[in-house]
């Protein structure tokens, strides 16, 4: 013990260092690391909290845009269908009236060949009537004689048939 | 465990850095004092020794009885010395400073955090720098123990470190009077580096490893700490043994490595001084500024790592 002493080592100091460690360690566990630790844990908290904010509302937005792209997406595939729908609708009603057009025209064509027959068949009966009465008249003339009905009629078929 | 030796490899690394600080002020000393010394320098816990003895050589001593190194301008007295009474306590320059540490301490503390804000600024943000790197630190270490252990280790480290670095104020060993003492004339320094005495040190290294101690027996039970000594296996049985040989051989270096280290600084600094008190003791102050940095994160590392190891279940 003598270094000890040499060293200048007395209990009395050395407990009075000690004593004042020990009220330093409490000095400073109370008024440094308590609430600094605290403080620390607390903003150590909220980062994580505001980190998990930003996440879910990363996560979100991407959910929205993921959404209005389908939204989008299916809009246009939409538009899209009524689109063919149209124009599929547009080609079947120009065909269908292209084929009533080309009916009509038919049924036109037909009607006023009709017509025209039955125009012609109504000149022929006119105008082999009017030959027969200018016949009869014309024999009229060269025989002098009225013919009765029955002659009139006989000559009348025969002189036809022979135009005929 | 594997923290553990992580730690380990740091706490080495620190070692190598503190030898290396100790060649580069050994080649200092060299170069200042224009002459080879006669030892070489060695590893830290001993550089006290070392260095106390190259000034023995250099400058003579007194007799062994009342080691005093005598420097050309000032002497430094192995033991603190007493420069009054408070009732039958003698207070010696040591402890006025370690009143004033402390008080400085607390007031700086208390300042700090008197109103602790979520966005930090000023001291705040400083003190909050360096507890949560130490904090951090013992987390991964000692896991749940970590807030048992961190207060007296932050402690340790803001203590040792400020003590430290205000006896490289001026002022420290300089200012002082003198006295008769046993019939010579004395110089009696008003101020002395705290860490430069051993009652401090050695009061330091007696908390760190009796809270070691009663910390183990907090975790483990009382079973369990005394098998980690004493075990019915002969060969453990000895390991056990030696090992606790080696509690006591921790008080023992830790305390004379802060010791050590401190006082030797103190004398370097003055017998530089002492040679040419202008610029050239700059470079020193520098390394004493990092000596006195690394002795209180390797105070506080080495018992961090005595707590965690003593306090850990023994693998079977």
């Amino acid at each position: 013990m003598d270094i000890l002493t040499n060293f200048g080592v007395k209990p009395i100091l050395l407990m009075a260092q000690v004593v004042n460690f020990l009220i330093l360690l409490f000095i400073l566990k109370r008024f440094l690391y308590k609430p600094l630790l605290k403080a620390l844990d607390q903003r150590k908290q909220r980062i994580a909290d505001s980190l998990r904010n930003a996440e879910e509302i990363e996560k979100r937005l991407e959910q929205t845009t993921k959404e209005r792209e389908e939204r989008l997406k299916k809009a246009s595939r939409e538009a899209e269908e009524i689109l063919a729908e149209a124009a599929k609708t547009a080609d079947r009603i120009v065909a269908e009236a292209h084929l009533k057009a080309g009916h009509d025209i038919k049924k036109l064509m037909e009607k006023s060949k009709d017509a025209m027959e039955q125009e012609r068949g109504k000149l022929h009966q006119e105008i082999r009537g009017e030959l027969a009465d200018l016949v009869a008249a014309s024999l009229q003339k060269v025989t002098g004689k009225i013919i009765t009905t029955k002659d009139q009629k006989e000559m009348i078929q025969r002189s036809v048939e022979g135009l005929a | 465990m594997q923290e553990l030796r992580a730690l380990l490899v740091q706490l080495e690394l620190l070692e190598q850095q503190d030898l290396q600080l100790e060649q580069q002020e050994y080649q200092l000393l060299v170069l200042v004092l224009d002459r080879p010394l006669n030892s070489p320098p060695l590893k830290s816990s001993l550089s006290f020794y070392i260095k106390y003895s190259i000034l023995k050589r250099q400058y003579g001593l007194d007799s062994p009885s009342s080691p005093r190194v005598k420097c050309t301008v000032v002497e430094i007295q192995l033991a603190a010395e007493t420069i009054g009474h408070l009732g039958p306590i003698p207070l010696t320059n040591s402890m006025l400073v370690t009143f004033v540490t402390t008080i400085l301490l607390s007031a700086v503390a208390i300042f700090a955090t008197r109103s602790v804000q979520v966005v930090p600024a000023g001291l705040q943000n400083v003190f909050e720098f360096a507890i949560e790197a130490v904090y951090d630190l013992t987390e991964d270490l000692a896991h749940s123990k970590a807030k048992v252990f961190f207060p007296l280790i932050m402690t340790f480290f803001l203590f040792i470190i400020t003590a430290n670095w205000l006896g490289l104020l001026p002022g420290f060993g300089t200012i002082g009077f003198n006295e008769i003492h046993k019939g010579k004339q004395v110089f009696v320094p008003l101020l002395r580096s705290i860490n430069a005495d051993l009652n401090t040190t050695l009061a330091l290294a007696l908390i760190s490893v009796i809270a070691t101690h009663i910390l183990a027996v907090r975790y483990l039970g009382i079973l369990d700490y005394f098998k980690k000594w004493f075990n019915l296996n002969p060969i453990f049985l000895f390991v056990g043994l030696l090992e606790l040989v080696g509690e006591f051989t921790k008080i023992v270096s830790l305390s004379f490595r802060l010791f050590g280290n401190i006082f030797a600084g103190e004398i370097v600094l003055a017998t530089i001084a002492g040679i040419f008190a202008f610029v050239v003791p700059l470079p020193f102050y520098f390394l004493e500024i990092i000596v006195g940095f690394v002795q209180a994160a390797v105070f506080m590392m080495l018992t961090l790592t005595f707590m965690v190891l003593l306090s850990e279940k023994q693998g079977e």
